[in-house]
């Protein structure tokens, strides 16, 4: 008898050892995965400012009223038992079955749910929300254990309405909930970008080695599909944490607990300055709301992007506030014609037209079939082969450089450009980087235009290379097309005295909240050198003062400011539309002509119009911006 | 052999097995309170519960008085008495959750079966305690069987399945003992064994129209600790389904069991720190009663197991000396069937805990909560002093 019961005990105990110390992982793992439920909590996202700290892209507070089911549980049961259940037994006399139960207990639920929904709605509201039962009884089968949102941002007089009238209904609550916002709108948008909400972020990319973490239920959280807010995502969004809520067996919420606290993302410090990119959109809305066109300035010595604009623009809270946009907002936003989400200055392709005489007059002077006092006559127009390319630019006669240059004559820069020879016009333009992406912004936001290879003999179409070819060439069409961020960074070189720059948006990665050490990020700013003759920058540079200073004949005269230097080429060129013929202007410039600094380029495209018309007068305002900038720090130095 | 003579002499009272009940009671209140104050903190029912622990105790102190032989004679009154008071149960009793055990006395719900355990301990060991030539009657055995199945039925009907069969592991451990010839107890083991190779055979895959009328709630428990499906094999889609989901019911209690106590671990999550049994993972109508080891296990881990095991052996084995050491056959027989029905209802609770045995409705000994139950333990515990106390002389 002794002996059974010893079997019996020992056999418990072998049991209990099993479940208990064999098995103990596999049960503990069954507990959690029945009794928590894993919540993403987003990471603050970082912010963006310009050079000077003032806020492009910033998080605001947005305000959503949420039910907590698990505090209204008493009313479900109460719900049920004294209105639901007695219709029932009322209706069919008789008590409900189990099956029937179910059905009973979710109209109950559904009862308690909307009129909530209609009490709070109705407080902060125009007009009531009815309560839409699928999703309702969705949530509560599934999500049980997180709020269900209702009423999402409210303003603050909602906010207040909200307060006095329905802040004491069980169940209800005020969340606030981090929003991207940009506070300037449309602000360098093409630069910027913007952000989704998106809830399945970590089943994207689970392949990642720290995506460790699956969550029973994805916050949504901000991520970055456009712009600097795409390229830098990681950087910005920081690493979200992780909290569990402790759900009991029927999935309400019992208890939270947070497992990983959310590490914020870094602000982002870019070389964008507010006022030269305020400056520079205005520049090209002075010819309307739809001017196409774009705008890029750098700083000639570190390749410091202090602004880039295209137009037209869209406002990137758009993007986070949908529902805030009417459709013919959005309608625009799909304007074949005017692409808005188009980022002109480094997308957009165009000839350069007689903006590219600088780099022909560069390959001339260094091939030396030209000095200053080289002289070709015009009789208005060039003849290559039987074709006649029209002059209208200079009055007929002889012309030596400066004043050909001022004029922007065609048959003078054909001329030099035909002996100089296309050998050494491309080889020049790939000193320059034509061709080429400038590595500004991620790749996939930029195009790298179109420039003959070195040793090339073809066209782009893989016909015969022509004089003709040449001649086009010479006068910045045909086989070329450049970025107005490429032309930037081409009469940045001339300025600088030979440097072509590496260009850069972003300056530094900041740390939120504590005042750790910035991360500037490597710049090197020198791309290449361009191996001229310093004497050959220097008379072009001279030539592009007077074409802005000269003002009777200087084609860029409209830039003028007395006492900035301001140096400056105009050019027009023709593109093809699918309507017809319609032109690019542009004037690209640099100033102070003395010890240059800044760079501007603006590109418009329209019809029948002139670089020296409308785009050096859009110039001279980005200047007058500039001018004003640089006064008050030589004002803030005298007084410190 | 003179000293153990003077300590025999001297204690009338079993110290040891004393101190393992109130051990074991003492960790019934600590957590009965933890269950169920997890889940409502106002419960009372560990203080009931210390109420029927007084009562209990009141009542073993009281057998003590007698000697066992006096209360003998009224076995066979007393059985009868349960027997009437089974039937009783089957036309006045209580429903609760399908099943008619109970007779509400007002303050408290008494469970006849219960008490016709104890009745039957004692009617089968004063039936049994003759000399070994008048066992080999086959006549007597079958009487002795009689009595057995006379109750069995009876508390099959209510129905519980659990209190039934726990019948016959007592008749048995008696028979056993009182020397009944093994023959006939091999017939008797037989028999019960091919009854319920049959039955299972019959419930776990006869067509339904060959299966016994068997409550459905017990039909799925076994096809639950089976492992089988519910849906027979010829069901449709949607029946599939529902059985399926039904079958996930079913299962529930067990499994959670189950995570409750292996989640415990070597050294369990602390008193009143277990989940399982707080978040309503473990069912509040069983945590405290029926699976108030599973609350132990996780809550005081390996350890806490090993203890209230501990706690019972010492219970079981002074049973069993004191069934050695008994005055006569009587004496012996009567502790044998205290503690057979007190292991049965050991083995099988834990065990059911860890999916060892198929759930049925049997309560831990002094660890559930529950008056009969608490009563019907300390009154056999009373009867096993008895035997001690009168193991000499009168």
């Amino acid at each position: 008898m002794g002996l059974i019961v010893f079997i019996g005990f020992s056999i418990l105990l072998t049991g209990l050892w099993y479940v208990q110390i064999v098995s103990q992982r596999k049960y503990e793992t069954s507990l959690k995965v029945q009794s928590f439920r894993t919540v993403r909590i987003p990471a603050a996202r970082g912010r963006v400012l310009d050079r000077n700290g003032e806020v492009l892209a910033d998080n605001q507070p947005r305000y959503n009223i949420n039910l907590f089911l698990e505090d209204i549980r008493p009313q479900f049961l109460y719900e049920y038992t004294n209105s639901v259940k007695k219709e029932f037994v009322a209706k069919h006399g008789r008590t409900p079955k189990s099956t029937e139960r179910w059905e009973l207990e979710r109209q109950a639920r559904y009862r308690v749910g909307s009129n909530l929904v209609w009490q709070v709605s109705s407080a902060v509201l125009p007009q009531p929300l009815v309560l839409n039962p699928n999703p309702f009884e969705r949530h509560y089968r599934e999500q049980r254990a997180i709020p269900l949102s209702l009423v999402t941002d409210l303003t603050p007089q909602q906010i207040a309405l909200f307060m006095e009238k329905a802040s004491h209904l069980p169940g209800i609550e005020l969340e606030v909930e981090p929003f991207r916002f940009y506070p300037h709108g449309s602000l360098a948008a093409h630069v910027l970008g913007y952000t989704r909400k998106v809830q399945n972020k970590e089943n994207e990319d689970l392949s990642k080695e720290d995506e460790e973490v699956r969550f029973n239920y994805p916050t949504p959280v901000d991520v970055g599909v456009a712009g600097l807010e795409s390229g830098f995502n990681e950087d910005l969004e920081g690493k979200y944490g992780a909290k569990a809520i402790l759900v009991n067996n029927i999935g309400y919420r019992q208890s939270e607990e947070t497992w990983i606290e959310p590490s914020p993302g870094r602000n982002l410090v870019l070389t964008l300055d507010l006022e030269i990119q305020k400056a520079a959109e205005r520049a090209i809305a002075m010819s309307g709301p739809e001017t196409r066109g774009a705008a890029v300035v750098l700083n000639v010595r570190n390749g410091d992007v202090l602004a880039m604009a295209s137009a037209p623009s869209y406002d990137l809270n758009m993007f986070v506030r949908p529902n805030d946009y009417s459709k013919s907002d959005w309608d625009r936003l799909q304007d074949t014609v005017l692409t808005p989400q188009w980022n002109r200055a480094a997308q957009g392709t165009y000839h350069p037209g007689s903006t590219f005489k600088i780099v022909i007059a560069l390959a001339a002077f260094e091939a030396g079939v030209m000095d200053l006092n080289y002289e070709v006559y015009n009789p208005g127009y060039f003849l290559i082969g039987s074709r006649k390319i029209e002059d209208n630019n200079a009055p007929k006669g002889n012309w030596a450089f400066m004043e050909a240059f001022k004029r922007s004559a065609n048959t003078y820069f054909i001329d030099v450009g035909l002996k100089a020879g296309a050998e050494r016009i491309i080889e020049m333009g790939d000193r320059f980087n034509l061709g080429e992406k400038t590595g500004v912004v991620q790749p996939s936001l930029e195009s790298k235009g179109y420039f003959p290879e070195v040793g090339q003999r073809t066209k782009a179409d893989g016909s015969r290379w022509k004089d003709g070819d040449t001649a086009n060439l010479c006068i910045g069409q045909g086989e070329i097309t450049v970025t107005p961020l490429q032309m930037a960074l081409v009469t940045a070189a001339v300025a600088n005295g030979g440097t072509l720059l590496r260009p850069r948006l972003v300056a530094q990665l900041e740390e939120q909240g504590h005042n750790s050490l910035p991360e500037v990020l490597p710049h090197q700013y020198r791309e290449r050198e361009l191996n001229v003759r310093a004497q050959h920058l220097e008379w072009i540079r001279k030539a592009m003062l007077d074409d802005v200073e000269d003002q009777k004949v200087g084609t860029g005269k409209a830039a003028y400011i007395p006492g900035m230097g301001i140096s400056g080429k105009t050019g027009t060129a023709q593109i093809r539309t699918p309507k017809g013929i319609d032109h690019v202007v542009w004037f690209v410039s640099f100033a102070p002509y003395d010890d240059p600094k800044y760079a501007v380029v603006v590109t418009v495209e329209g019809h029948r119009i002139s670089g020296g018309g409308v785009a050096a007068p859009k110039a001279k305002e980005i200047y007058k911006t500039i001018q004003k900038i640089e006064q008050d720090r030589l004002r803030n130095i005298a007084v410190h | 052999m003179y000293e153990a003579t003077l300590t025999q002499k001297d204690s009338r009272i079993d110290w040891l097995l004393l101190g393992a009940i109130a051990g074991l009671m003492l960790v019934g209140l600590a957590f009965i309170y933890s269950a169920s104050t997890a889940i409502d903190g106002n419960s009372r029912f560990w203080i009931k519960q210390a109420i029927f622990y007084c009562g209990g105790i009141g009542l073993a102190v009281g057998i003590c008085f007698i000697p066992y032989e006096t209360i003998s004679r009224f076995a066979t009154v007393g059985y009868w008495l349960s027997i009437a008071l089974l039937i009783w149960v089957m036309f006045f009793g209580v429903t609760v959750f399908g099943a008619k055990r109970w007779i509400d006395l007002g303050f408290f719900r008494f469970q006849p079966s219960e008490f016709a355990k104890i009745a039957m301990i004692f009617m089968q060991a004063s039936f049994l305690s003759r000399s070994p030539e008048e066992l080999r009657d086959p006549k007597l055995f079958m009487k002795a069987l009689g009595l057995i199945l006379l109750p069995f039925v009876l508390i099959l009907k209510e129905p519980d399945l659990g209190s039934a069969l726990v019948l016959f592991p007592i008749g048995f451990g008696i028979m056993l003992v009182a020397g009944v010839p093994m023959k006939f107890l091999w017939r008797f083991i037989g028999g019960v064994s091919l009854l319920v190779v049959l039955l299972l055979v019959d419930i776990l895959f006869a067509p339904p129209s060959w299966q016994i009328k068997l409550e459905e709630y017990q039909r799925h428990r076994l096809l639950v600790y089976f492992g089988q499906d519910f849906a027979p094999r010829n069901a449709s889609e949607a029946d599939r389904q529902r059985l399926k989901q039904l079958q996930k019911d079913k299962s529930y209690n067990v499994e959670q069991a189950l995570i409750s106590v292996g989640s415990g671990g070597l050294t369990g999550k602390g008193w009143r720190q277990g989940t399982q049994n707080a978040l309503g993972y473990l069912p509040r109508a069983v945590a405290h009663n029926d699976f108030i080891f599973s609350v132990i296990a996780e809550e005081k881990g390996f350890l806490g197991s090993v203890m209230v095991i501990g706690l019972y052996s010492v219970l079981i084995f002074s049973g069993i000396k004191i069934a050695y050491q008994a005055r006569d056959r009587l004496g012996k027989l009567l502790a044998v069937g205290v503690v057979t029905m007190l292991f049965s209802h050991i083995f099988i609770n834990i065990g059911m805990n860890i999916r060892l045995m198929p759930v049925t409705g049997i309560p831990l000994p002094l660890l559930s909560y529950g008056g009969s139950s608490v009563l019907c333990s300390l009154i056999a515990i009373g009867v096993l002093q008895n035997v001690y106390i009168y193991r000499r002389s009168h």
